[in-house]
């Protein structure tokens, strides 16, 4: 039973610390805040500059550079994400902005991989040349993706 | 060409995230834009006591209706005298504060709790003289 799953991770004893604390939680707020920040601008960055903008700055190094930044960020914001989760599990488990916002998240992951393998050659080309179509359309579908996930989280406190 | 269409996609999308945004005030937790202005009470049995992050909150059954019941943080919940250990699950207990917009929802943010003879103002500078 997922109830039961949800109870248990309530009552894990690092949990139950961090449901009464007074520092701690405002913390791993805080820095899941950070995380999401980093992840979110490192990927509107990467898109614009796959999408044609920021045509000044050298692609190759810029998109490794900002792909680092965002796979830490993004570690960093589903530890601490798991966190705060934890401290009211069932209650999250049954938050319509919660759910889908983890519904989001495994299909903004897809569409990261969908465009490594499509712009497999082209990345190995040179980066003068615009990328093909497809690669520009899911670019374009990451940063309507990962901005959602942000309004979605926003919306957990909400609903 | 390419250009205009993707910035009318960015357009539409915030659009979209504003009216979202401006649709759903009635459900918000944070703050209280989410309640009526009036003092609302509510009487009823003592079924689940939750007093942790983000906030603490109650949920009442109120002849077989679960109401949930948003306190304070922790930290001023508790300062207020509110803890696990001043109520229990069937204890009778009042809480007045103000009720959801949203008169479908059965959900309030207390600033006083009554339960045991005692009275707990978990936001004193809220609660009614």
């Amino acid at each position: 039973m997922a109830a039961d799953l949800f109870a248990w991770i309530e009552a894990l004893a690092p949990v139950v610390a961090l449901k009464r604390s007074f520092l701690a939680y405002p913390l791993v707020n805080a820095a899941h805040i950070l995380s999401i920040g980093v992840l979110v601008t490192t990927v509107i960055l990467m898109d614009l500059r796959i999408l044609g903008g920021l045509s000044a700055i050298d692609g190759r190094t810029f998109i490794a550079l900002m792909r680092r930044l965002a796979l830490f960020a993004f570690a960093g914001a589903v530890l601490t994400g798991a966190s705060l989760f934890s401290v009211r599990a069932g209650d999250y488990a049954a938050n319509p902005a919660f759910l889908l916002k983890m519904a989001l998240i495994p299909v903004a992951v897809l569409n990261m991989f969908l465009f490594r393998h499509l712009a497999r050659g082209w990345e190995a080309a040179t980066w003068r040349h615009d990328p093909p179509r497809f690669v520009r359309g899911t670019a374009a579908t990451s940063l309507l993706l990962w901005l959602a996930v942000l309004l979605c989280g926003r919306f957990i406190a909400f609903l | 060409m390419d250009r205009i269409s993707r910035r009318h996609a960015l357009g539409i999308f915030a659009l979209g995230g504003f009216g979202f945004a401006a649709g759903m005030p009635a459900y918000a937790h944070h703050g209280w834009s989410w309640t009526e202005d009036g003092f609302f009470q509510l009487e009823g049995i003592v079924a689940a006591i939750y007093i942790g992050n983000p906030h603490a909150t109650l949920d009442i059954d109120v002849e077989g209706e679960l109401w949930r019941v948003e306190l304070a943080p922790p930290s001023r919940t508790v300062a207020a005298g509110f803890t696990e250990e001043a109520a229990a699950i069937g204890d009778e207990i009042t809480a007045i504060g103000n009720r959801s917009l949203d008169p479908a929802e059965r959900r309030m943010k207390a600033v006083r709790i009554v339960v045991n003879g005692k009275t707990y103002d978990v936001y004193p500078r809220r609660a009614p003289s």
